[in-house]
């Protein structure tokens, strides 16, 4: 926890460094706008000082200059804003592919440790949530040492004490931020951490709400999403109560240094100290020029901590696996793909022990291997290790001699198609779902491989045949009409080694006939490994090995002898 | 006018909350009045002092300035704790709303698409009352008060003061927020398409690495990006101008009252002091009623998923539920869609009490429809589906489902401890319940094995589990429930033929005196069956049992 804060903290310091060119242009229009406003000041001062007197001459140029520097002003504004949109932009852009690169090379294994849900709100989020870091914050951080500095030497051309009164209230306001500001952090991280949980909890009861729904249920649920929503509310009200009292701590160094220099000027003036009231209006018009930069520092304080708060998440990320030593180019002929598994072993969770124990295995290229065996005997983690989802513990997986390790995920990718147990169907269309196996496939060849897998028996039935769009988890199609769908895609990929896990899990004994037909004709002239532990493996010729507890039923039973 | 409708249904529902949100804008308006009244003061004082005029004891102002200080805090905490109690109320409301549509699943909506209506549309709906209707009520008080304050000096500048205040507290915001309302929907809608992207990246990460589509995959995330980015950069564009205009409504009040003439100078200075803080308070309008649209449009999404028609609604007058539970299909005629092909056509069963049927039948062919219509997830289009002798349509949904228990192909793990998914069947069920549920489906052993044994976490959809476990874990629920009629749609698929075999027979005695009704593409052989149906081309004909 410690460690993570620490990287967190310092990540942030990385990335403030790398904002702040880019918040160059917006710093340098905001000063620009508070050079403008001392403008304004000295004009408005100098009308009242006028207006007291009773004097109206000149007055036309000093009302000529005040509104020609609101009007700059207004300009300035509009451009500072579209700058600091720009910066804030530019970042989320490169943060959110380098985060979501990183997930994507880390690959599958991700996911039996985290949910979908939660590694999305990463990218999505939490990326969004440093908008304000590299928008607001950084320019902000800057211009509050910047901008009352400027005002404070516009004061001090005017009347040196007032300057040193705005700079002494000035300091007092950064102390009083500091002091609050300490317990709103860790306040606002524990915030974080409810959201954060609340959000993953919705989404997998919204992903669950007819089992919900079905098991009447609703009112639990709600009620615990109340509770939620309600524990969250005070652990926010924490984080403000202390917040809002660094603006409270502003709103009373602000009125302090304005009663302050109002009663030294009546002062003066009783006294006849001073030769007209121009310049002390002047002086008092610039004290809310000065504080302005440190309000927007407070507002945009919080901005720092939701970034803290989203760096800290960010880091959890896991880090991108190092890329295989790339070894001289391998080229796989499309006929010739052998596998060779030798004493490997594979621990998910140390808890559970051994998914595989020291199996070995010998594939030539061209034959089919079955695997058998009941539930929880590693024939899909065999799969996975083929598919680069995971790799071994110990021993070596080998595809034609050469190591799997060396091989990058994509080359791995190239040579083999898959059919698993519960295929992913993702938002848009069926012929869409099928061209992800190969996104350059014509319509024509898409359609052939629906046709192999039997999709078009179904699609035929739909309002809008093969266009027809599919949601979450395909609704409005079966269990087995999504399995004909990846069976589809793994036809049109056409690759050389064909794993299939488990492919008619859910298909009625007349569909599973049909498509262990196709799939008979698609294993021509490849590598194939089918792990089942259904009638399917006899209507499938290869030859068969046993699995039990992670090893060949030969070797469990010569372990157990 | 009509965009905005939605957000007064929003408002309609907090009206629980009165008490506090009425609490905030008291406060709030508290906290404006003390500070203009300081400012008006600050003015009066200031002018005097600068006139020689002797001035009065400030102890008056001094009382002001802490008074506006701690108004302010307490404006912030009440106003700040009134949202969130409305905030929380809008999450369970969207969630109710959500479960009485939802009841046959998620459908064409995805998960993703309502996720990000939830956090991102209730997260904009957070800014209407803190920073659209505080502001707001602070804004209706200044007018009248400005025009008044400046008008018993010169009847024209309290009109000029009064246009101007109008234009950049309620024209501007007005037009801000016409014109973010029709690109609110773009936007929210871009959100939602960024997160469905990096969602079917992240849920379909195995799919992903097998077919190499990593390249692609980023490249749809960042098309989505794109697209968010440039309706973000124009929505913000928006605001910046209708933020400068309202500045700019603020200098030429000032300088209208500088330039006035007549008006005598104390009263000149306290009036520019007092309109400099009343086009501050506004000055935040425009980029409220820019929020206002993007709320209008949230709200609208928000309704629309929570408030759409129902798919089944109650009966007015629901019928006792009866004390009988046979279950009886009579002339059923049923399709998903009016474009497709009905899936039953005629379809008559009967399914008496405590007896323990097969319906068999290729996929496809409709037999979890069954299941939907037994369940009152769906209504058949002609016939009537009957429990206990009394027709579905007179009986609330409720009360239907506590007699009928599913396990379908859908049935979801929860990613939460295997004891919170188990008591979702049967709330308040005991250690050993629980246990026997889990030998009945044959998975005990496995649970027993693990560590953390009932507290051990399932994961994503189960996703600590194989499959054949999770399928169990989710059988072991539904046995645990109470319901005289048990629905086991293909409870075995997934399982090997040993824990097949293994479960059904186990089945037969664990179920003992409920209606099973299982459902399943063919038999294996050990299942204890009083009847068995086959279902095809829309009917249901009895086969040997």
């Amino acid at each position: 926890m410690e460690d993570q804060k620490r990287a967190a903290r310092a990540w942030i310091r990385a990335q403030t460094a790398a904002g702040r060119a880019a918040a160059r242009p917006v710093v340098t229009l905001a000063l620009a706008g508070t050079l403008l406003a001392i403008g304004q000041a000295w004009c408005a001062g100098m009308l009242l000082g006028a207006l007291l007197r009773g004097g109206r001459g000149g007055l036309g140029w000093l009302a000529a200059g005040f509104a020609l520097a609101a009007l700059a002003r207004a300009g300035l504004g509009v451009m500072a804003e579209r700058a600091a949109f720009a910066a804030g932009a530019a970042a989320r852009r490169r943060l959110r592919s380098e985060a979501l690169g990183a997930l994507l090379a880390t690959g599958p294994a991700l996911l039996r440790r985290s949910h979908s849900g939660e590694l999305a709100a990463s990218v999505i989020d939490r990326i969004e949530a440093l908008e304000g870091l590299f928008a607001r914050w950084i320019p902000a951080a800057t211009l509050a040492l910047a901008g009352p500095a400027l005002v404070a030497l516009a004061a001090l051309a005017a009347d040196r004490l007032a300057a040193l009164v705005l700079i002494g209230a000035g300091l007092a306001v950064p102390v009083a931020m500091a002091l609050s500001g300490i317990g709103a952090a860790a306040a606002s991280r524990r915030q974080f951490l409810a959201m954060t949980h609340l959000q993953t909890r919705f989404l997998d009861r919204v992903r669950g709400i007819a089992t919900i729904v079905l098991a009447g249920r609703t009112e639990n649920e709600a009620n615990a999403l109340a509770r939620a929503a309600a524990e969250l509310r005070v652990r926010t009200m924490r984080v403000l109560r202390v917040a809002f009292l660094s603006s409270a701590a502003l709103d009373a160094a602000a009125a302090a240094a304005l009663v302050g220099l109002a009663i030294r000027y009546a002062l003066l003036l009783r006294a006849g100290a001073l030769a007209g009231p121009g310049t002390a209006l002047f002086v008092l018009l610039l004290v809310p020029e000065f504080f302005a930069p440190l309000r927007a520092f407070s507002a945009a304080y919080q901005d720092r901590m939701h970034a803290v708060a989203a760096a800290e998440s960010l880091s959890a990320l896991p880090p991108v696996p190092p890329a295989p030593a790339i070894l001289p180019v391998r080229t796989v002929a499309a006929q010739g793909v052998s596998v060779a598994f030798e004493d490997v072993v594979l621990v998910w969770d140390p808890a559970r022990g051994r998914a595989l124990d020291g199996l070995s295995f010998r594939v030539p290229a061209g034959e089919t291997l079955i695997l058998a065996g009941p539930s929880g005997a590693g024939k899909s983690t065999v799969i996975e290790i083929l598919l680069g989802f995971v790799r071994p513990d110990h021993g070596r997986v080998t595809i034609n001699g050469a190591d799997i390790a060396s091989l990058v995920p994509q080359a791995l990718a190239r040579f083999t198609a898959w059919v698993g147990q519960r295929p992913m169907l993702f938002a848009g269309t069926i012929a869409g779902n099928i061209r992800f196996a190969r996104p350059e496939a014509t319509d024509a060849e898409v359609a052939e491989a629906a046709r192999l897998a039997h999709v078009d028996r179904f699609a035929a039935d739909l309002p809008r045949g093969l266009a027809t769009p599919v949601g979450e988890g395909g609704f409005g199609l079966s269990g087995g009409q999504a399995q004909r769908i990846a069976i589809a895609r793994a036809f049109l990929k056409d690759a050389p080694l064909l794993l299939l896990d488990e492919p008619t899990a859910h298909l009625d004994p007349q569909s599973e006939g049909e498509v262990l037909e196709g799939l008979r004709r698609l294993a021509l002239g490849r590598t194939v490994i089918l792990a089942t532990h259904s009638a399917l493996a006899h209507g499938f010729g290869g030859r068969r090995l046993d699995l039990r507890a992670g090893r060949t039923v030969a070797a469990a039973e010569r372990g157990a002898a | 006018m009509k965009g905005f409708r939605p957000l007064g249904r929003i408002l309609a529902l907090w009206r629980g909350r009165a008490f506090w949100l009425g609490l905030g804008v008291a406060v709030s308006l508290a906290a404006l009045a003390v500070a203009v009244a300081l400012m008006e003061r600050a003015g009066v004082i200031t002018a005097r002092a600068f006139l020689g005029v002797a001035v009065a004891a400030s102890g008056g102002m001094a009382a002001l300035g802490v008074g506006r200080v701690m108004l302010r805090y307490a404006e912030r905490m009440t106003t700040h704790a009134a949202t969130f109690r409305a905030l929380a109320d809008l999450r369970v409301w969207f969630f109710r709303g959500l479960a009485r549509r939802s009841a046959g699943g998620l459908g064409f909506r995805r998960a993703g698409d309502v996720l990000a209506r939830l956090v991102n549309d209730v997260d904009a709906l957070d800014g209407l009352y803190l920073r659209i209707l505080v502001p707001l009520a602070g804004a209706v008080l200044l007018l009248p008060a400005l025009v008044v304050l400046a008008g018993q000096r010169s009847l024209l500048l309290g009109m000029v003061l009064g246009l101007l205040f109008l234009l950049a507290a309620f024209v501007l915001p007005w037009f801000a927020a016409r014109g973010t309302a029709a690109a609110g929907g773009e936007l929210a809608a871009a959100g939602a398409g960024l997160r469905v992207a990096a969602l079917d990246a992240l849920s379909g990460l195995r799919e992903v690495r097998a077919f190499g589509a990593e390249g692609r995959m980023l490249a749809e995330v960042q098309a989505r990006e794109a697209r968010l980015f440039a309706l973000q950069r124009a929505q913000a564009q928006r605001g910046a101008i209708a933020q400068a205009a309202a500045f700019l409504c603020g200098q030429a009040a000032v300088l209208a009252v500088l330039l006035a003439g007549g008006i005598g100078p104390v009263a000149a200075v306290a009036l520019a002091f007092v309109t400099v803080a009343a086009f501050e308070a506004a000055g935040g309008l425009p980029r409220a009623g820019a929020l206002a649209g993007q709320a209008a449009a949230a709200a609208a999404r928000v309704l629309e998923a929570a408030e759409g028609p129902e798919a089944m609604p109650d009966p007015a007058r629901p019928a006792a539920l009866p004390v009988r539970f046979d279950l009886r299909f009579e002339g059923v005629r049923f399709r998903w869609e009016a474009e497709r092909a009905p899936v039953f056509d005629g379809l008559t069963l009967e399914i008496p009490a405590a007896a323990r049927v097969a319906i068999l039948g290729p996929s496809g062919i409709g037999k979890s429809s069954l299941a939907a219509l037994a369940l009152k997830v769906v209504a058949p289009e002609q016939g009537r589906v009957l429990l206990g002798g009394v027709d579905l349509a007179l009986l609330p949904a409720a009360a239907v489902r506590t007699r009928i228990a599913w396990l379908s192909q859908a049935t979801h793990l929860f990613d939460d401890t295997i004891r919170n998914n188990l008591l979702l069947g049967r709330p308040g069920a005991d250690e050993a319940a629980l246990w026997a549920a889990l030998e009945a489906a044959r998975i005990a052993e496995v649970v027993r094995a693990l560590p953390e044994g009932l507290d051990s976490w399932v994961g994503e959809g189960g996703a600590r589990f194989s499959g054949g476990q999770g399928r169990r874990l989710a059988l072991a629920r539904t046995l645990l429930s109470e319901a005289p009629i048990l629905i086991l749609d293909e409870p075995c698929a997934g399982l090997d033929a040993e824990t097949e075999r293994a479960f059904l027979a186990t089945l037969n005695v664990v179920a003992e005196g409920r209606t099973v009704i299982l459902i399943a593409h063919r038999l294996v052989g050990v299942e204890q069956l009083d009847r068995i149906w086959r279902v095809s081309a829309g009917h249901a004909v009895a086969a040997a049992a």
